[in-house]
C-alpha cells in the first residue's frame, strides 16, 4: 500500500519499488484498485448496499432488526402523517372503512336485538323486577335488560395460532365437558379454510359463528391468533367484543411470540386468567347459584303466591257476584215478579218485591241456579199480575174450583141421572168447554175424571157397577151436550177417598152421586 | 409444551389414514374409507427427552377428479409424501406434489414413505427410482405395522433438531 513518506521519494527511487510491487502484487492490484474506487465512492456504496438490503433484511428477520427499525418506522410515519395525511388516509381506508361498517353493523344488530327484548317483556312480572333493579342499582334499564335476558354461558375458550391452527391455550368451565382441545383447535382452522375456500369470500371475511342445536362457537381473529368460545345457548352480540377485546390484548402483549411461533406453546401460559375472564354466563342456573333457595322463595316467591292468591280470590269472588247479579236480573225479567230490592249485607243476598202466587218460585230458581239458598232472603208480597197467562190460568182454576164443586145426586139403587138433576147438564157442559177452551190458550190438555160414587148399602160388586153406571151415564149425557169425549174419562169411585160411610139417609145422599176432577190445572 | 403441525398429502388410496391410524392408535382396518376434506389426529412423542405433540393432518388424497387442497398446508412444520409401492404413478403424483408445495411454501422438512410393503412382490415403483430425488425414504406397513414408528419418529426429530437450532440463533 503507498504511504506519505513513499509519496515524497524522488520518482527514480521509486522506480524499482514499483516494480518490485508489480512484480509481488501485480495480478491483484487491479482488483485493490477497483475495491478501493468503489470504498471511496458514496454512490457505489450505496448501490452495492440497495442490491443486498432486501435479502439482508429477509435473514435477519429476528427480533433485533425489529426493535432496531421500530423507532424509524414510527418516526417515518409520524413524519408522513404530518406532510400528507390523505395518503395514509387512503392507504388505510380499505381496513378502516370495512372495519368501522362491520363495527356499526354489529352495534346495530346490537341494539335491534335489546329493543326487541324489551318490548317483549315491557309488561311482565319480570320487566317490573328489573324496572325496580334498575332503579336500586342505578343502572340504565335497558342495560339490566341485556343482562338479565339472554341465557348462555361459555363452557370452553380457545386461543389457536392462526397460521398453524395449533392451540396455544385452553381453558374450560368446571361442569363443561372437554374432547381433546387440540384436535378441536386443528378442526376448528380446518373448517373456517374450508368456508373460506367454498364461498370464495372477500379477504378479511371470517367464519365468525358456528351452531348445532344448543351449542355454538363463536369466533373471533386477530393478525395471528383466533379466539374460540364454546357457548351453550344463545350468545349476546356483545360476547364477541368481549372475545375481541380478550385477543387485541393477547396480540398486543404477546405480539413478538406469536410472530415467531415455531410450535412451543409454553409463552402463552401466562394467558390463562384473559381467558378465562372469557367464561362467563348469564342464565337461569347462574342466578340459582347465587341466591340460596329460602332467601328466593322469602324474597320473591311468597309474596308472588300471596299475589296470585289474592288475584284468584277476587277472580272467584267476581265470578260469584256476577252468579248473584244474574239471578237478580232473571227474577226481574221473570213474569209475576217485580223484584224491587237487591241488596247483599253481610254476606247475605236480599231479595224484596211483588210476587204473583202463580209466578215461578224464586227459592226453585236460585237451586237451578247453583247458588247457595242459605246466603238468600226473600220477601215478596203478593199481587195479581196482568200478564195474559196468568189471567188464563187463573181463569183455569177458577172453572176447576167451580167444576169439582158441582156433583148429580142419584136415588137409591139407580144410576139414570134424575130430572131434578138435569137442569145440572147445561152448565158443567159449559164449564168443561170452557176449560177445555182456557188450557188450549195456554198450551195445556185438560182431561175431566167424572167419578161415580155410592152410598155404603148393598154389596160391594153391585155398588162398583152402580159406580160405573152414574159416571159412565154423566158422561154420555155430557158428550151428548156436545163436550169432546175425548177429555172426559169415567171412573167406578173416588179411590183417593175413604167409602162413603154415612149412615143417615140425607146423608147418604151426598153418597150416591158423581162428581169432577180436572186434570192438568196445577 | 412443544408442538408441530404435520400434513400427510398423497394420491388416494395410498394409505394416509392407514399410517396414521397404525401410529395414533396401533389399528389397521381391511376396508377402505376415503378420506373427505381432512381428518386431523394427535399424537405426542418423546424423542431425545423432548417431547413433542405431532398435530397429523391426514389430507384427502388428490386424483383426477379432485386435486388437494393444499392451503391446509399453511403454517405446517412439515409433510409426509406418501406413496402406494404397488402403483408407480402414484410417486408421480407425489414428486408433482411436492413440487407444488415447495412453490407455495417454500422448502419444509419432509419425507418420502413408500407404503404396502408387506406387498412388496407386488411392487412397480423401483427404490433405487426413488433413490434418484435424494429425499429422506422410508418404506412402511401399517398393515403389518413396520416402519410406521420409525419414520414418524424420526420426522419428529428431525423438527425438534430444527426447533432447538432455531432458538440457538435467535438467541
Amino acid at each position: 500500500m503507498p504511504t506519505d513518506g513513499a509519496a515524497k521519494r524522488p520518482a527514480s527511487d521509486d522506480q524499482p519499488l514499483a516494480e518490485l510491487r508489480a512484480i509481488l502484487l501485480g495480478p491483484d492490484r487491479a482488483a485493490w484498485e477497483s475495491m478501493r474506487q468503489r470504498l471511496d465512492n458514496p454512490r457505489r456504496r450505496t448501490e452495492d448496499v440497495a442490491s443486498v438490503l432486501a435479502d439482508a433484511v429477509r435473514l435477519r428477520s429476528d427480533a433485533k432488526l425489529r426493535r432496531a427499525l421500530q423507532p424509524l418506522l414510527e418516526e417515518s410515519l409520524q413524519l408522513s402523517v404530518q406532510s400528507n395525511p390523505r395518503m395514509l388516509a387512503d392507504a388505510l381506508f380499505p381496513i378502516f372503512g370495512k372495519a368501522i361498517r362491520k363495527a356499526i353493523t354489529a352495534e346495530l344488530d346490537d341494539m335491534l336485538q335489546s329493543l326487541s327484548q324489551t318490548l317483549e317483556q315491557r309488561f311482565s312480572w319480570r320487566s317490573l323486577r328489573w324496572r325496580w333493579e334498575a332503579i336500586r342499582t342505578g343502572k340504565p334499564y335497558a342495560e339490566i335488560v341485556l343482562l338479565r335476558s339472554l341465557l348462555y354461558c361459555v363452557e370452553q375458550v380457545f386461543l389457536i395460532h392462526r397460521q398453524t391452527g395449533l392451540l396455544l391455550e385452553h381453558v374450560a368451565a368446571p361442569n363443561a365437558e372437554a374432547k381433546d382441545p387440540e384436535m378441536v383447535s386443528g378442526m376448528l382452522t380446518a373448517i373456517q379454510d374450508f368456508v373460506h375456500d367454498s364461498v370464495s369470500g372477500t379477504e378479511g371475511d371470517n367464519l365468525e359463528t358456528i351452531r348445532m342445536g344448543d351449542i355454538g362457537v363463536v369466533l373471533t381473529y386477530g393478525p395471528d391468533a383466533i379466539l374460540a368460545g364454546i357457548v351453550r345457548g344463545v350468545p349476546p352480540r356483545h360476547l364477541s367484543r368481549v372475545f375481541q377485546e380478550t385477543l387485541d390484548t393477547i396480540e398486543r402483549q404477546k405480539a413478538e411470540a406469536l410472530h415467531s411461533f415455531k410450535g412451543d406453546t409454553s409463552a402463552f401460559d401466562i394467558c390463562r386468567p384473559q381467558l378465562e375472564a372469557c367464561l362467563v354466563g348469564q342464565g337461569q342456573a347462574q342466578e340459582r347459584k347465587g341466591k340460596p333457595r329460602a332467601a328466593r322463595a322469602l324474597v320473591f316467591e311468597l309474596p308472588a303466591l300471596l299475589i296470585v292468591a289474592l288475584i284468584g280470590w277476587w277472580i272467584y269472588s267476581a265470578a260469584v257476584e256476577r252468579r248473584w247479579t244474574n239471578f237478580a236480573h232473571r227474577l226481574r225479567v221473570e213474569p209475576g215478579i217485580v223484584l224491587t230490592i237487591f241488596d247483599k249485607r253481610g254476606g247475605t243476598h236480599y231479595f224484596s218485591g211483588l210476587r204473583d202466587p202463580l209466578a215461578a218460585d224464586p227459592a226453585a230458581l236460585l237451586e237451578a241456579e247453583g247458588l247457595a239458598s242459605g246466603k238468600a232472603a226473600f220477601h215478596w208480597e203478593e199481587y195479581h199480575s196482568l200478564d195474559p197467562r196468568f189471567a188464563t190460568q187463573r181463569r183455569l182454576l177458577e172453572l176447576k174450583t167451580q167444576l169439582e164443586r158441582r156433583a148429580f145426586r142419584f136415588p137409591i139403587a139407580s144410576a139414570a141421572i134424575p130430572l131434578d138433576q138435569r137442569f145440572l147438564l147445561d152448565d158443567v157442559a159449559a164449564d168443561i168447554q170452557s176449560l177445555i177452551q182456557a188450557g188450549t190458550a195456554i198450551g195445556k190438555n185438560i182431561q175431566i175424571e167424572v167419578r161415580g160414587n155410592h152410598d155404603p148399602a148393598g154389596t160391594e160388586q153391585i155398588n162398583s157397577v152402580l159406580a160405573l153406571s152414574r159416571a159412565v151415564n154423566v158422561l154420555a149425557a155430557l158428550a151428548s151436550l156436545g163436550v169432546p169425549s175425548a177429555h172426559l174419562v169415567a171412573i167406578p169411585e173416588d179411590r183417593e177417598k175413604q167409602t162413603c160411610s154415612a149412615v143417615l139417609e140425607e146423608d147418604r145422599l151426598f153418597c150416591r152421586s158423581a162428581s169432577f176432577r180436572v186434570i192438568g190445572v196445577p | 409444551m412443544l408442538k408441530k403441525k404435520i400434513c400427510m398429502v398423497g394420491s388416494f388410496g395410498v394409505g394416509k389414514t392407514s399410517l396414521v391410524r397404525r401410529f395414533v392408535q396401533s389399528l389397521f382396518d381391511e376396508r377402505y374409507l376415503t378420506t373427505i376434506g381432512v381428518k386431523i389426529e394427535r399424537k405426542d412423542v418423546s424423542v431425545d427427552g423432548q417431547s413433542v405433540t405431532l398435530m397429523l393432518w391426514d389430507m384427502a388424497g388428490e386424483d383426477e377428479l379432485a386435486k388437494v387442497n393444499l392451503s391446509h398446508l399453511r403454517g405446517a412444520s412439515a409433510y409426509i409424501l406418501v406413496v402406494d409401492g404397488c402403483r408407480a404413478s402414484t410417486l408421480d403424483k407425489a414428486v408433482e406434489l411436492h413440487q407444488r408445495i415447495r412453490e407455495m411454501y417454500g422448502a419444509l422438512p419432509f419425507v418420502l414413505v413408500v407404503n404396502k410393503s408387506d406387498l412388496r412382490d407386488q411392487w412397480e415403483v423401483e427404490i433405487a427410482q426413488v433413490a434418484q430425488h435424494g429425499w429422506p425414504t422410508f418404506e412402511t406397513s401399517a398393515k403389518a405395522a413396520s416402519g410406521v414408528e420409525e419414520m414418524f419418529l424420526s420426522l419428529a426429530a428431525t423438527l425438534i433438531r430444527e426447533h432447538s437450532a432455531g432458538e440457538d440463533a435467535d438467541q
